[in-house]
């Protein structure tokens, strides 16, 4: 007989008030394999993944843990059977120890009924070694010290002290950078080798070839492809995903700019305390890219000009005026205006309506004078949800139960909607699915088009290859390079940012 | 247009539970009503003369609990109001022989010169208002009681105890037009201006609204102002009702205010509040207090009581707050 599967999922259905998300899903994973879970933001992975968890009761349907039919009725009871979850925005407390993050749900008590930080202290670092990360994490440690990668194992390690024989990865690459995840990969084969069953839900799919053995597509609630990933190509996934021919080499059209033209925004010789004088211009009609790795000053360039930062010296030219920019307000007054990296810490006010926020910048210009214009206010937010393609179920939804995607529309139409010519976007495309991404990239590019300035920052470098017309590598505060369009592809680009 | 993917799947549910908390603090208003309606039947609770008592005693706690409500939606607090509210009754009283202008306007002065003081600290020092008032609270009420010497000031100016709190206009209480009056500039300040969508986006997240262009500090500094202003109206108030003045007054009003607007549906962290709700939350702690004294209870009894009715009626109405922690 062959050995027993990890997890057998058979025709799992969920309906939420009368919508089925999930429609018959089946699914199954075999002890150190690990298995990715792919699809569009609504697909259905994360209500499966929230079954299998234990947070949510199937409708139909049948879940087996190695041949044993089993009902989670909550996280706890999934705990119980060995399956844990790695959240996204990790759980962890910073002020505490590792060893004391890591049995926070199972104290070890010595018989006095005290804590036995001794033991607890052994049994953490016998738990890092049989990971491989001993050598860079103690038990003793606090975890705020520890990068944001370092954190991801030690939530992998706590799921592993729980004696987890099935984990649930949920975009465990989104926040590392490169190293970091060559590291994780390299946890992720040791937790095989023994024999732990890995689901890996992610965006990435070029991660999926790197480290996974299968992976299932989800689509509109059902599994649409299984396959092993050693018969699978990108291209192919894509198009399971999208349902469609993925358009994976998409050629972004704008008019040239004419070269004697005046820069919309030009930056002199600008340094705050983490820039050193950096210069650049972005022209009407342009996409500027920004690229660096995490940390280079990417993101302090957008501050300093949005003024965030302040400006130590150097010049910020609108239009090719010297302008002051104090403030936020400064900068928005000056027509220019920011999409944050962190939408739904800077960008929403997560349970306001769409409307609300999306008029939040512009309550100045609505005021007539003292009350205000909710006409006008109602005409432009409709204008913005149908140009945006924003898919709500009308203005006043709360902004907290739209998908990243649309989340994301709503912060650039926030930021579109105050009519500034100068847009500034931190990594818009961050953790979005594909159709959305694209939604995003061809508002950019429209806005763009109508003769405005756009500077554009992207952890992902095929983005930026193939959508800016000009590219300036950050490195450590400095501009080390300018590229132009025709000389940045994909690699050139990983290259000069290193 | 395509149709929505995974918004339906969550946002129906909230919108039920939204409602229903709403629809909760008119059952909750109902409740206690007809309770007080049956067990004080004999005692004149339904009477019009009980029942325009009722909205005398509601006037003053509603007008602070309108400026609180801005307060707590831009996730901030105040608990030095009730000093505040002794301390402009003294000053008008103490005042009025120069004329009921002269008094009034100083008054209301003083209470914003608090409120102001409040809110450069807590905007331009950055500590928590939490802190920053309850300091201000001893500071006022030591003011007050030094000023006055722990006496009453008496007032008989008729004009002025007609105008602010002691007047009808037939069957309705000049204090009655003063509710209303607030009420309504409250809930157009906070729904119809840039003002009141720049108090909930500040409370709502503060960073996303510096980032769109608000200037945080400055809102809550004005909303700190504001809600002095309102403390010393009632203060006023308080003075024209009772010919009056005295330092305790407003000090057992904390509870009720902050109670008030709870119940009303503000949300204590911020980003939401309505000055409807408010006003059905003020109306309830009215109710309540009138039904207490019409019971017969001591002055022991009725706190003990109304501290009970108060847990009782958030827990009820608080759901949303319980299943974010």
């Amino acid at each position: 007989m062959q050995r027993p599967l990890a997890i057998k999922v058979s025709g799992l259905k969920k309906q939420f008030d009368g919508i089925p998300v999930l429609k018959g899903v089946d699914f199954e994973l075999a002890p150190g394999e690990v298995h990715a879970v792919v699809g569009q933001n609504g697909a259905g992975k994360s209500t499966l993944m929230k079954i299998i968890n234990g947070l949510y009761q199937p409708d139909e349907g049948e879940i087996e843990l190695f041949d044993e039919p089993v009902r989670l009725a909550s996280p706890r009871d999934a705990r119980a059977a060995g399956i844990a979850m790695v959240y996204q925005d990790l759980s962890l407390v910073d002020s505490m120890s590792v060893a004391e993050n890591m049995f926070m749900a199972n104290w070890t008590e010595s018989s006095f009924g005290l804590l036995d930080q001794r033991a607890m202290n052994q049994q953490a670092q016998a738990l890092l070694e049989k990971m491989g990360i001993a050598d860079e994490i103690s038990p003793e440690q606090p975890v705020a010290s520890l990068s944001m990668g370092q954190q991801q194992f030690l939530e992998i390690a706590k799921a592993i002290s729980q004696n987890a024989r099935i984990l649930i990865l949920d975009e465990p690459t989104a926040s590392l950078c490169d190293q970091e995840i060559t590291r994780l990969f390299e946890v992720i084969e040791r937790l095989k080798a023994q024999g732990v069953a890995i689901i890996y839900i992610t965006h990435y799919l070029r991660d999926i070839f790197k480290v996974c053995d299968s992976a299932s597509v989800l689509r509109d609630g059902r599994c649409v492809r299984r396959s092993l990933i050693s018969q699978t190509k990108i291209e192919t996934m894509l198009a399971d995903m999208l349902g469609r021919h993925a358009d994976s080499s998409i050629n972004w059209q704008r008019p040239t700019v004419t070269p004697n033209a005046q820069p919309l925004l030009e930056l002199r010789q600008v340094s705050t305390s983490d820039l050193a004088a950096v210069s650049m211009q972005v022209y009407p009609g342009q996409v500027v890219g920004l690229a660096g790795l995490l940390g280079s000053g990417r993101t302090e360039i957008l501050n300093a000009i949005f003024g965030l930062d302040t400006i130590r010296s150097g010049d910020i030219l609108v239009n090719g005026h010297a302008v002051k920019i104090r403030s936020p307000r400064d900068a928005i007054q000056q027509g220019i205006n920011l999409v944050p990296e962190d939408r739904r810490e800077q960008g929403l006010v997560l349970d306001f309506s769409i409307s609300d926020n999306m008029l939040m910048s512009s309550l100045r210009k609505l005021a007539s004078p003292i009350l205000l214009d909710e006409h006008r206010g109602q005409a432009i937010v409709i204008d913005l949800i149908q140009r945006l393609q924003i898919k709500t179920s009308g203005p006043q939804q709360a902004v907290r139960y739209l998908s990243g995607g649309n989340q994301q529309k709503v912060v650039i139409g926030k930021c579109i909607g105050t009519a500034a010519r100068i847009l500034l976007l931190d990594d818009p495309t961050f953790g979005i699915d594909l159709a959305a991404k694209y939604d995003i990239m061809r508002i950019v590019n429209d806005y763009a088009a109508a003769g405005n300035a756009v500077i554009f920052v992207s952890s992902e470098y095929s983005e930026i290859a193939s959508f800016c017309d000009t590219t300036y590598i950050v490195n450590k505060g400095r501009i080390t390079r300018q590229m132009q369009r025709h000389e940045q592809s994909e690699e050139q680009l990983l290259a000069a940012v290193q | 247009m395509e149709i929505v993917v995974n918004a339906p799947a969550q946002a129906p549910k909230k919108k039920r539970a939204v409602s229903w908390n709403t629809l909760l603090i008119y059952i909750v208003f109902a409740v206690i009503f007809l309770f007080f309606s049956i067990t004080l039947h004999d005692k004149g609770f339904l009477q019009t003369a009980n029942l325009m008592n009722i909205a005398r005693q509601t006037a003053m706690i509603s007008i602070m609990a309108v400026g609180m409500t801005f307060v707590l939606s831009a996730a901030e607090i105040d608990l030095s109001f009730c000093a505040i509210v002794a301390l402009s009754a003294v000053t008008v009283a103490l005042l009025l022989p120069y004329g009921i202008f002269i008094a009034v306007s100083a008054s209301l002065l003083v209470g914003a010169l608090c409120g102001l003081i409040n809110g450069l600290f807590v905007s331009k020092v950055g500590i928590p208002s939490f802190l920053v008032t309850l300091g201000m609270t001893g500071i006022i009420t030591g003011i007050t009681r030094w000023i006055t010497g722990l006496q009453t000031i008496p007032i008989d100016n008729e004009t002025f105890t007609f105008i602010f709190g002691s007047g009808d206009f037939g069957p309705v209480s000049v204090l009655f037009v003063w509710m209303i009056a607030i009420a309504i500039l409250g809930h157009v300040l906070l729904r119809k201006t840039r003002f009141g969508k720049e108090v909930l986006a500040s409370g709502g997240n503060k960073i996303s609204a510096m980032y769109s262009g608000i200037q945080v500090g400055r809102i809550k500094l004005y909303v700190l102002v504001f809600n002095a202003l309102l403390a010393a109206l009632a203060g006023i108030l308080y003075a024209g009702r009772l010919q009056s003045a005295r330092y305790t007054l407003g000090e057992n009003d904390l509870m009720m205010v902050i109670a008030a607007v709870i119940i009303g549906g503000t949300s204590l962290f911020g980003g939401k509040g309505t000055v409807a709700g408010t006003m059905v939350g003020a109306l309830i702690m009215g109710m309540v207090n009138n039904g207490l004294v019409l019971m017969g209870l001591n002055i022991d009894q009725q706190l003990i009581f109304r501290g009970v009715i108060i847990i009782f009626s958030v827990t009820l109405t608080m759901g949303h707050l319980r299943k974010k922690a």
